[in-house]
């Protein structure tokens, strides 16, 4: 036992020093006051909460975050279990190349995918001149500056963070589980929602923690695919920090998305837990 | 209760028939076995018939209804899996009311009949459980409980005896055959143990390469195999050369063991030459030098406590096979006699 614990040492290390302690910085302050010509001043104080809590624009961008966070997470759901099945179910060679394919976007950094998305999105971007080319529409539909458009390049970026886990869960079921369902007299949708995906709840709930976690702080695609017509709070927070120089806001700021996104993981997993994991 | 007719029944897997014309007809609470080597088919016409693969041609017939058009839930079927499959995060009694519940019925009558299930297969103390907290044996009595408690047509098992050990596997195979005999339900057993399917069928089916080689009952299989193939696999086989001689009316062989009657029915005539199983307990180890016995040397032993199989080279080089009750004195190298029971001979091949 001692031994092994030696083996989280170096991670235990690295974390201490380089995660903990920095965000108990930032605890620290966010409760500073602010001040004009410095990051921020000496005291203690409670009025940068105060600040976020009590602004109206503050809650829109929050609720901003958390929508396109959640539908990031169920268009990456929907979209990534299918190919988390084929990956499952396919035999070894097969399998490995296609489990490259699903990985390969991470090879391209995220700028440049996000970038990627703009040029095809944009008002005179691919799609829209697709459209018109075929007569589909005449005017301009507007596939981002918008949320629509976050969605969809966060969607493609995160995608592979859904399917990994999906798909180990997947790896882990005896295929003679479906059979034995469908013998009982259950049809394949009953088989998945009773038999299937309770069984693959704990991958499930790892992807969508992951990703929900990565687009609610995601910040270089939301500005890009945004066009900072729609405000999501990392960019927010990014603006308090280097532009207005009010670091204590920031953090604060900063630390309430975080608890804000801790409590609806928290629902989340509750949720997930009680109805299907019944393990 | 359901009569089962396939009719020349084909399964093609990437060139090569997995399936190859096959047609079976079972009985109304037959207990019939699937018997072969891996790869033989067998799996692949259970699942044929389960729906879960698609035939390439031919006809599964349920009283005379083809069942293609069903999806496997439309087939009504119980079946056991040799992992077992239960739903490991549903209790012993959920794994029960699963099926009844997918036919929708009612609460109060999912609860008597998943108690009377537990009853049967003696697990009533069992209901909360989760699978992993059971044995293996106990597992299994699981699998075959949800099976049957849908009342199916038929009831499929696909080796579920494979990933038991010996004892209790031969404790399940009674059980097995005991509830199949009560619940009197059609029922087709695959396995690759011939012993298995020996002790708990009312026929054999053997199947090599994707066809039938041979279907009858258990004794017929074991006596009269159709080809020196299924003589080998259901046990241990020797094949000598005999001639054909006619005595008083009657069919003889002539072997270097001696000279037996052959079973009737083989459309045989005399002069002909053919070569005759001799299965090794027909066989017996004597003095080298007591009266009428053929001489021989044992070549190896293999001992394997109720009883010790021998290896015996005969004066023209054969080698056969023996086997007698328990530990022999004889050692490796010794001069040994050797006797042929009187029982009448089946001729198995032609020369």
């Amino acid at each position: 036992m001692s031994r092994r614990v030696l083996l989280l040492l170096p991670s235990a290390l690295i974390l201490v020093l380089l995660l903990a302690i920095p965000y108990l910085n930032i605890v620290l302050i966010s409760m500073r006051p602010s001040t004009p010509d410095m990051a921020y001043g000496s005291g203690f104080t409670l009025e940068n909460y105060r600040a976020v809590l009590s602004s109206v624009r503050t809650w829109r961008e929050i609720g901003t975050t958390l929508w396109i966070g959640g539908a990031t997470t169920a268009c990456a759901f929907v979209l990534g279990f299918p190919v988390a099945w084929n990956l499952a179910r396919s035999p070894g060679k097969s399998q490995a190349l296609r489990q490259s394919i699903v990985l390969s976007p991470l090879l391209v950094g995220i700028v440049v995918r996000s970038y990627g998305w703009t040029i095809l999105l944009g008002n005179n971007g691919v799609m829209n001149r697709l459209a018109r080319g075929l007569g589909l529409t005449h005017s301009i539909v507007p596939l981002m500056y918008n949320r629509l458009g976050i969605i969809i390049a966060l969607t493609h970026v995160f995608l592979p963070f859904m399917i990994l886990p999906i798909q180990g869960g997947l790896q882990n079921l005896d295929p003679a589980l479906e059979r034995a369902g469908r013998s009982l007299g259950a049809s394949r949708r009953t088989v998945f929602l009773r038999v299937i995906l309770p069984l693959t709840m704990p991958g499930v709930q790892s992807g969508c923690i992951m990703v929900f976690i990565m687009s609610i702080s995601a910040y270089v695609t939301p500005v890009l695919l945004g066009g900072m017509r729609v405000k999501t709070m990392p960019m927010t927070v990014v603006d308090r920090l280097i532009d207005s120089f009010r670091w204590p806001l920031g953090a604060a700021e900063a630390l309430v998305l975080s608890g804000i996104g801790g409590l609806v993981l928290l629902v989340f997993v509750a949720l997930t837990s009680r109805r299907w994991n019944r393990q | 209760m359901t009569q089962l007719v396939i009719e020349g029944l084909t399964k093609w897997f990437g060139g090569k028939a997995a399936v190859d014309a096959v047609s079976l007809s079972i009985d109304d609470g037959e207990f019939v076995s699937l018997l072969g080597p891996s790869g033989c088919g067998k799996s692949t016409t259970l699942q044929l018939i389960a729906g879960f693969e698609q035939a390439d041609a031919g006809r599964i017939l349920f009283d005379g209804e083809d069942v293609a058009p069903l999806p496997p839930e439309r087939r009504d079927l119980g079946m056991v899996f040799q992992s077992y499959a239960l739903f490991p995060h549903m209790t012993v009694a959920q794994n029960l009311a699963f099926g009844l519940e997918m036919r929708r019925v009612g609460k109060v009558e999912i609860r008597k009949r998943v108690d009377r299930a537990l009853e049967m297969v003696r697990l009533s103390e069992m209901a909360d459980r989760f699978p992993r907290a059971l044995s293996g044996g106990q597992q299994q009595r699981v699998a075959l409980g949800r099976a049957l408690i849908i009342e199916p047509r038929i009831l499929l098992l696909d080796e579920p005896l494979a990933n038991l050990d010996a004892k209790l596997r031969d404790e399940m195979r009674e059980f097995i055959v005991g509830l199949q005999r009560r619940v009197g339900i059609t029922t087709i057993f695959v396995t690759h143990d011939q012993s298995e399917a020996m002790t708990m069928s009312d026929r054999v089916v053997v199947m090599f390469d994707g066809r039938v080689a041979q279907s009858g009952a258990p004794r017929e299989i074991y006596e009269r195999p159709a080809g020196m193939e299924v003589a080998n696999f259901i046990g241990q086989a020797n094949f000598l050369p005999a001639t054909i001689v006619a005595d008083e009316g009657r069919l003889m062989a002539r072997t270097v063991l001696g000279v037996r009657e052959l079973l009737p029915g083989t459309g045989l005539e005399p002069g002909g030459t053919v070569s005759v199983l001799i299965r090794p307990e027909a066989l017996t180890l004597a003095g080298a030098d007591d009266a009428g016995v053929v001489q021989a040397t044992v070549d190896s032993i293999s001992y394997s406590g109720n009883f010790t199989l021998y290896r015996v080279r005969l004066p023209r080089g054969e080698m056969v096979n023996i086997q007698a009750p328990g530990p022999g004195r004889q050692a490796r190298g010794d001069a040994v006699g050797l006797r042929l029971a009187l029982a009448p001979l089946w001729p198995i091949g032609i020369g």
